[in-house]
This record gives structure tokens, C-alpha cells and sequence, in this order.
């Protein structure tokens, strides 16, 4: 790639992102033009990767090819697309049919045996390997036994939690707890990685073989968003603090 | 007065939070501090020490599925799981199911490849983009080449040194899925747990807590959970990158956050008893 599309691609990247980002101070045609460019170009992407990385590849080359019997399945694909007109629309149950015989007959063997029986077996089995496992090991498998059976209880409705019963159900709750909390932990850990990233783009861009590009579009939002609070007309969505 | 002097704190601007946390994630990228990863993660070593054991010559199979989206996270790890299958010798194939991982991809395995004077065809493959993930998967089992009879710039598979005694999972060492989606999850249900491939991974930090259970059962050899994984495995492989690079934020970050937390649960407990 040329040194010139670098330069060029490093002032877009820099303009698209400080765009969205201001945002967080408000709401602004800035904002709204990159907003638009990323759900065009997202859409174009989608349709060029169809078009290039499915549809040639997986129909056009084998039917150039002499393999006809590409296009049973093209046509069970097609007629998806009947659901748009109601007088063919029963076509579509075909091609449906087939999604579903196929994609249920794939996923719930391998559900039933990855998630339900494995996991079963996984929090039985170290108790009956107790005699082998270290103290730390057996409060742990203990602890993940009485877990799974406390969870379970709190999502178990045919019973009135009452009594035992709400003590158990309530011990679940702190378990779901401590995950939820684990959860956001890593959540916030991943928004701020992906922060970083960004940034660190930005950083990349700013330097002089990028002409200066962080630099000079902050510049310029700012100056842009201090003339609007001077001359600009505070509308009711232009003028709100993002949320 | 103090009570509503403090309780004016709850109402503070939160584009002053915004502000403040841009300087914390910004600074260290313009002046690095070089805080220290101390703790590594043991699915993360479990990962490092069963590549490091892999025989020079065993093929590792690569999901690489992430796009732009999760790159901060997700490239690095990717990059030093790399570098690692490369500095034992290790053949390696490429698949992925994201289409928007195809360029990451490349970027790698110029740069990687170079690193380790590494043969495009010789040493590594990257397989095309596929769509309908869960077909190919097990379409592999059977037959790699009747999924992939080409590679990503259209030369034949079959005859390439690299996929040389490769032709079902039989001959695969160890997949390595990295990815922002569930794929991981197909990678355990339709092969690992399938064909006894062992699986390992490198998640977003969101996803993170959710694979514990794979990790207990064993479903999952090891896994690597956001940028503090990736950093961890650039320790483990002493090649620091763009993980270790992003602790420092990363850690500012969180001491804010804290800070924070702390701060208004201070206030609430002085105004709840003044």
C-alpha cells in the first residue's frame, strides 16, 4: 500500500473515531455522518462478502464447473426469499424445512452431550475421586456440587420456595451474584481494552508522518463546538448531554 | 452543609467521568509507566504448556474468528499464539468463519511469518473464508480437502508440504479457536468433544466467564481471557506486544473505577449518619 493511502487511511480512521466519540459530549451532525458511513459501508461489506466469498465461490464456480447439483440447494435457499410475496410464500416451508430438520438434527446431540451431560459428569465425578484430590480440590468440587444444586433450586418453580426450600433458593441467588459480579468486572475490563485500542489508533495517527491528524480534527471538533455554544440554535436533541 | 455540598458529588456531570477517564487510558500510551502482569492465569499457562510440549511438526489447527470490532483483544493473543507455534517448529493452518478477520489474518502471518523465516504453503496455510460454520466443521472430519481444496489465494491444498499427511482431525495436534463470537462453543461441541481434538481458546474478556465450565469439565485445555490473557501469554513467551503495552491503561482504568466506587460509598455512609 502506497505511503499516500496510509496517510489517507490514518486521517479517516482518526476523523471517523473522534466523530463517534463526540458524542459523549453531544449530540452532533458529526456524530450523525459517521454513524450513517459505518451502517452504508457495514451493509456494503455484508453484501460484497456474499457476493464474492459465498455466492461465487459456493454457486457460480462449481455451476461454471459442470456441478449441477449446486442448485438444489441454491433453490431451497431461493426460496427463503418467497416470504415476501404471499401468494408463494408456502414455497418458503421448504427451504425452512430443511434449516430445521438439518440445523436441530447438528445441534441437540451436541448440546445434550457438550452441555448437559459432560457438565453433569464434570461436577459429579471429582466426588467420587475424593481420596486422590488435595483438601483445596475437594472444597472446591464441594463447592461447585453445592452450587450447581442451589442455582438449580432457585430456578425450580413447582415448588414454593418457602421455608429450607427459600434458605437453598437464596444461597443461589449469592452464587448468581458472585457470577454477575465476575461478569461485569470483565465486561468493564473489555470496554476499556477496546477503548485502549482506539486510542492507541489515534495516538498512531497523530504523528508527523500522519501530518498531524489526531491533532488537527480535535482541534477542529472543538473549535466547531465552541461556535455552536456562541451561534449556534439549541434544538432539543442538538443541545442534551449524552446519556 | 457539608451533607449537600457531598451529595452535590452524585450529581456530577458524567462528561467530567468521560474526560477523566480518557487521561487515564491515554496517558500511558503516550508515556508508558511499565506497571508489571505479575499474576499469569492457570488456563492460560495450560495453554502455553501444551504447545510447548507439541512434538517440532505436529499440525495446529486456527480458528482466527474476530474482526475490527474485538482486535485490541483479541489480535495480540492471536499474534503471540502464533509466534509460539512458529518458534517450536509447528505446522500451522488458518480457518476462519469472520469475514472481517481475512485482512488481521494476513497481518499476522506477514509479519509473524517474516519474524520466524516462515514459508507461505511450506510452514503455514491460511484456508479462505467459509461461511456456515457448523457444515465445515464436521465436513473436516471426514475430509479436509473436500472443504478446503484450495487455499485463500486459490492454490491446491493437496499438494502443499504443510498440510502433508493432514486429511481429518485424526492428524491434528491441537485447535486453537480466538474469537469474539461463539465459535468457540461449536469448536468444543463438534470437534473437541466429537473427535477427542483438544480445544483451546482465546476470548473476549466479556466472554471469559462464561467458559469456566468447559475449563472445569476439561471440555477446554485452556483459555486465554481478553487483553490481560494476551499480555499474560506475551510474558510466558517473552515477546512483549500490544497486550503487555495495554496493562498499563488497563490498570489506571480499573484503579478510576475503583476510586470511584470507593469514593461514593464513602459519601453515602457520611451523609447517611451526619
Amino acid at each position: 500500500m502506497s505511503e499516500t493511502w496510509m496517510i489517507a487511511g490514518a486521517w479517516l480512521s482518526a476523523g471517523l473515531t473522534i466523530a463517534i466519540f463526540s458524542f459523549l459530549y453531544k449530540d452532533n451532525p458529526f456524530f450523525k455522518i459517521a454513524e450513517h458511513l459505518y451502517l452504508g459501508a457495514g451493509m456494503g461489506w455484508l453484501f460484497q462478502v456474499s457476493v464474492f466469498s459465498v455466492w461465487g465461490p459456493k454457486i457460480w464456480t462449481p455451476v461454471s464447473h459442470g456441478d449441477w447439483l449446486v442448485i438444489i440447494p441454491s433453490l431451497m435457499g431461493i426460496s427463503l426469499l418467497t416470504q415476501f410475496i404471499p401468494k408463494l410464500s408456502w414455497i418458503s416451508r421448504y427451504g425452512f424445512t430443511f434449516i430445521m430438520g438439518y440445523g436441530s438434527g447438528l445441534a441437540i446431540p451436541a448440546t445434550l452431550s457438550t452441555d448437559f451431560m459432560s457438565q453433569i459428569l464434570g461436577t459429579v465425578q471429582p466426588l467420587s475421586l475424593m481420596a486422590s484430590m488435595s483438601p483445596f480440590a475437594i472444597f472446591n468440587a464441594l463447592l461447585v456440587a453445592f452450587g450447581v444444586i442451589c442455582v438449580l433450586f432457585y430456578f425450580f418453580f413447582s415448588v414454593e420456595h418457602k421455608g429450607h426450600f427459600q434458605k437453598v433458593s437464596n444461597i443461589g441467588i449469592y452464587f448468581l451474584m458472585v457470577y454477575f459480579g465476575a461478569a461485569f468486572g470483565n465486561t468493564v475490563m473489555a470496554r476499556f481494552s477496546l477503548l485502549y485500542g482506539r486510542f492507541d489508533s489515534l495516538y498512531a495517527s497523530s504523528s508527523a508522518r500522519n501530518f498531524y491528524a489526531t491533532q488537527i480534527i480535535l482541534a477542529g471538533m472543538v473549535i466547531y463546538f465552541v461556535l455552536h455554544s456562541f451561534f449556534g440554535k439549541k434544538g432539543p436533541a442538538e443541545g442534551e448531554a449524552a446519556h | 452543609m457539608l451533607k449537600e455540598n457531598l451529595q452535590k458529588f452524585f450529581k456530577i456531570d458524567r462528561r467530567w467521568i468521560f474526560l477523566l477517564l480518557a487521561v487515564c487510558i491515554f496517558v500511558p500510551i503516550m508515556k508508558p509507566l511499565g506497571l508489571p502482569n505479575k499474576t499469569i492465569a492457570p488456563e492460560t499457562k495450560r495453554v502455553y504448556d501444551y504447545i510447548e510440549k507439541l512434538p517440532p511438526g505436529s499440525f495446529v489447527l486456527f480458528s482466527l474468528d474476530y474482526d475490527p470490532s474485538t482486535r485490541p483483544e483479541l489480535h495480540p493473543m492471536a499474534t503471540a499464539i502464533v509466534k509460539h507455534a512458529f518458534r517450536k517448529n509447528l505446522r500451522v493452518g488458518v480457518v476462519t468463519y469472520i469475514p472481517g478477520a481475512t485482512g488481521m489474518i494476513e497481518e499476522i502471518f506477514e509479519t509473524v511469518g517474516k519474524e520466524y523465516n516462515k514459508t507461505d504453503g511450506k510452514d503455514y496455510v491460511i484456508f479462505p473464508y467459509m461461511p456456515n460454520i457448523v457444515a465445515a466443521m464436521t465436513q473436516m472430519a471426514s475430509d479436509i480437502y473436500g472443504m478446503y481444496p484450495m487455499d485463500r489465494n486459490g492454490r491446491d491444498t493437496r499438494t502443499m508440504p504443510v498440510l502433508d499427511g493432514i486429511k481429518n482431525y485424526k492428524n491434528v495436534s491441537f485447535v486453537v479457536c480466538i474469537t469474539g463470537t461463539a465459535i468457540l462453543d461449536y469448536w468444543v461441541a463438534y470437534v473437541g468433544d466429537k473427535y477427542s481434538v483438544p480445544v483451546a481458546g482465546g476470548v473476549t474478556a466479556i466472554s471469559q466467564p462464561g467458559y469456566g465450565p468447559y475449563l472445569q469439565t476439561g471440555q477446554l485445555k485452556g483459555l486465554l481471557g481478553g487483553m490481560k490473557g494476551a499480555a499474560e501469554y506475551e510474558s510466558l513467551i517473552q515477546s512483549p506486544g500490544k497486550g503487555t503495552s495495554g496493562i498499563d491503561a488497563l490498570n489506571l482504568g480499573h484503579l478510576l473505577v475503583l476510586a470511584l466506587i470507593l469514593t461514593s460509598n464513602i459519601i453515602i455512609l457520611i451523609v447517611k449518619f451526619l
